[in-house]
């Protein structure tokens, strides 16, 4: 209060008709730097800075290391394996890793296959785990508790652990079939089906498709909680206005909930379309390596060594130039997810922010 | 459209084309529309799958001269087998809980650390950001079995690295406990932290969906109690625990229990892995099941003691 009296008053000038000029006496500059500057406050805020900078600055590079030696061992040829001054930059420069890759193991057939396939599961995964998720947030019913209970038991009995019933049910599909206890299932006890044999639904996208459209393929427990949670932020007077408007359940929900969480459905289908892509159980499980009218998918990528690059046993880099061609393989097969991640980044971490998940 | 209809909304007939059952009614049996995909599957796809998984654990099979197969019912005879006879599965299944007991509060410490930073104004977040999510949407499946034999990172960094140090290790493990054993700091704690410094590229791949989870908590957290904090003189330090630290708890639990999950369903997980190269797929079924049963008493109990410890903010 006393400083404040004691200081000048502010002279003010009128320039011109509506511009005026005021002034007082300042601080010099040296001493408001000082104040600024040199105080506890601001070195504690500076180191703080300075700190956590670094550490994330470390933590992208162990990130993206792995990625950066990838990139940089595929563009060597043998020669840069058995040199002992070549590490990260390739001297003999050149591009036969991705050539060959390309060419002989069928990438553009792999990579055709694969976008159907998690294209197709993904918009279904993330309609289908919008719809449960919906339903447990919003409705209450009789069992509605129990119903997430087994959304998240689904998710927690992993896929590997029932792997082979898994394949056994999908080799002779019946719906509601215990072939262990000698129940055939409910459409050959109806005579629509051959008995014994089922439908074979292995080498086909059936099975994931079947999965994803009941909310129960990889990974969905988890898509259907984010949802939910998200869909138990959405305040109810939008869907009450809706409906004294006139508005039915599913209309409500196509034209005012579904555009409403349009960015957490990017997060969820990013998250199901990047996890389908870079699946290797599943594929491995459906389709079954043997059979010669199999489709050609992403595992089948990296597991071959294309015959061209196939180095002599007497070749002393053939271990690490093996691995480098498997490495290739691996950013071709990611590299259309990199794309896409890049567009959708942003979407990933605004659809979660707004999701306001609390417990 | 008479003014009539939106006052006896109760009554309308078209609400869900049910008749006239009340308005919550009609709304639990929309509801089950909803959930009926899952429901379905549940019943007539997933149910028999579990059942018969379990029954290949109590029975053996073979096949008969047609190629069908036949089962026989052995009772909990894989089980002991699995448990007594197995010379190596429970000592894996010992090593695989130790391990995921000692990862999971790593991997939850770090996640909410990071999602605290991220959460702060600070220079480049956004490009943070976008790379603390690569490993979440890039570095699974596929590319974890492909980095999982990766070599040549660790040979592209050899000749970087001192003599002494193992190739890839960000920080010699000698010295740091020859650093931390003259200050009397018990051995195994320092060599617990070393490994997880080391096994950093790991713990920030597995860190991913709970980092995002955390930023969602932190995210919902209201700014005006952060102000009052800082109006009332309060540190940092003391907001985050007397503010963030209670409000983030049930995202704790959360990420505490979907890690455990995670950890115990990833394929590089070594149970996983000594389990799937057994041939008997009778015996595979039962030590699988087994670990199931093991991991859900964990999760249990994880939720029990978190129960005793989660503030949930009373809303309206």
């Amino acid at each position: 209060m006393d400083s404040n009296n004691t200081m000048q008053a502010p002279i003010i000038k009128k320039e011109s008709k509506n511009k005026i000029r005021v002034e007082f006496e300042r601080t010099p500059l040296l001493e408001r730097l000082k104040t600024k500057y040199l105080s506890l406050f601001f070195v504690k805020k500076l180191v703080w800075f300075l700190f956590r900078f670094l550490l994330m600055l470390g933590i992208s590079y162990v990130i993206l290391f792995p990625f950066f030696s990838k990139i940089a061992g595929s563009f060597m040829g043998t020669s840069d394996f058995v040199d002992v001054t070549v590490r990260i930059i390739p001297k003999d420069f050149n591009v036969d890793m991705y050539k060959y890759i390309f060419l002989e193991n069928r990438y553009m057939e792999a990579f055709l296959n694969t976008t159907f396939l998690s294209v197709v599961c993904a918009l279904i995964q993330t309609f289908v785990s919008c719809l449960i998720a919906y339903g447990l947030a919003k409705f209450k019913f009789k069992g509605n508790k129990l119903i997430f209970v087994l959304v998240v038991i689904t998710m927690i009995i992993p896929h590997r652990t029932v792997s082979y019933a898994l394949q056994q049910h999908f080799r002779y599909f019946d719906l509601f079939n215990f072939r262990g206890l000698g129940f055939p299932g409910i459409l050959t006890s109806f005579g629509l089906l051959d008995e014994a044999d089922g439908w074979s639904w292995l080498n086909s996208p059936t099975p994931l498709f079947l999965l994803s459209a009941t909310g129960l393929a990889f990974k969905n427990g988890l898509y259907i909680f984010l949802l939910r949670q998200f869909f138990q932020g959405v305040p109810d007077e939008l869907e009450e206005s809706a409906y004294v408007d006139g508005s039915g359940v599913f209309r409500t929900f196509f034209t005012i909930i579904i555009p409403l969480s349009i960015p957490m459905m990017i997060t969820v289908f990013l998250f199901s379309f990047s996890w389908q892509w870079t699946d290797e159980f599943y594929t491995m499980l459906f389709y079954s390596a043997d059979s010669a009218h199999r489709w050609i998918l992403m595992p089948d990528i990296y597991t071959t060594i294309p015959e061209s690059l196939v180095q002599p046993d007497i070749y002393a880099g053939k271990t690490i130039y093996e691995n480098a061609v498997r490495n290739t393989a691996g950013i071709m097969i990611i590299a259309p997810l990199v794309v896409l991640y890049l567009f959708c980044q942003k979407y990933l971490v605004q659809g979660i922010e707004r999701s306001g998940i609390v417990g | 459209m008479d003014n009539n209809k939106t006052l006896t909304l109760g009554k309308k007939k078209s609400f869900f084309g049910f008749g006239s059952a009340s308005l919550d009614k009609r709304k639990a049996r929309a509801g089950w529309v909803f959930v009926l995909p899952f429901v379905l599957g549940l019943v007539l796809i997933y149910l028999p799958i579990i059942v018969d998984s379990l029954w290949f654990s109590l029975a053996s099979m073979s096949y008969d001269s047609d190629g069908i197969m036949v089962t026989t019912f052995e009772g909990m005879k894989f089980y002991s087998d699995a448990l007594l006879t197995d010379p190596n599965y429970s000592q894996t299944l010992i090593q695989g809980i130790t391990d995921l007991l000692f990862s999971v509060p790593a991997i939850v410490i770090f996640s909410l650390f990071i999602a605290v930073i991220l959460n702060q104004n600070m220079v480049g977040r956004a490009a943070f950001r976008a790379i603390f999510f690569v490993p979440v949407i890039i570095a699974t499946g596929l590319m974890e079995s492909i980095n999982a034999s990766d070599i040549l990172a660790d040979y592209m960094q050899s000749g970087a690295t001192e003599e002494g140090a193992e190739a890839g290790q960000i920080i010699s493990t000698m010295d740091i406990e020859n650093l931390f054993s003259s200050m009397k700091i018990g051995g195994e704690l320092v060599e617990y932290v070393t490994q997880l410094v080391n096994d950093i590229y790991d713990i920030v791949n597995r860190s991913g969906v709970q980092m995002l989870i955390f930023l969602a908590g932190l995210q919902s957290i209201s700014p005006a109690i952060y102000e009052a904090c800082r109006i009332d003189g309060a540190t940092s330090w003391e907001t985050f625990w007397k503010i963030t630290f209670p409000m983030i708890s049930p995202m704790i639990l959360v990420n505490s229990v979907y890690t455990i999950i995670d950890a115990f369903t990833s394929e590089s997980n070594v149970v996983m892995t000594y389990v799937s190269d057994i041939k008997d797929h009778s015996l595979a079924s039962a030590m699988y099941w087994l670990y199931f049963l093991i991991i859900m008493a964990i999760i249990a109990v994880v939720a029990l003691i978190a129960s005793f410890f989660i503030f949930y903010q009373k809303r309206d």
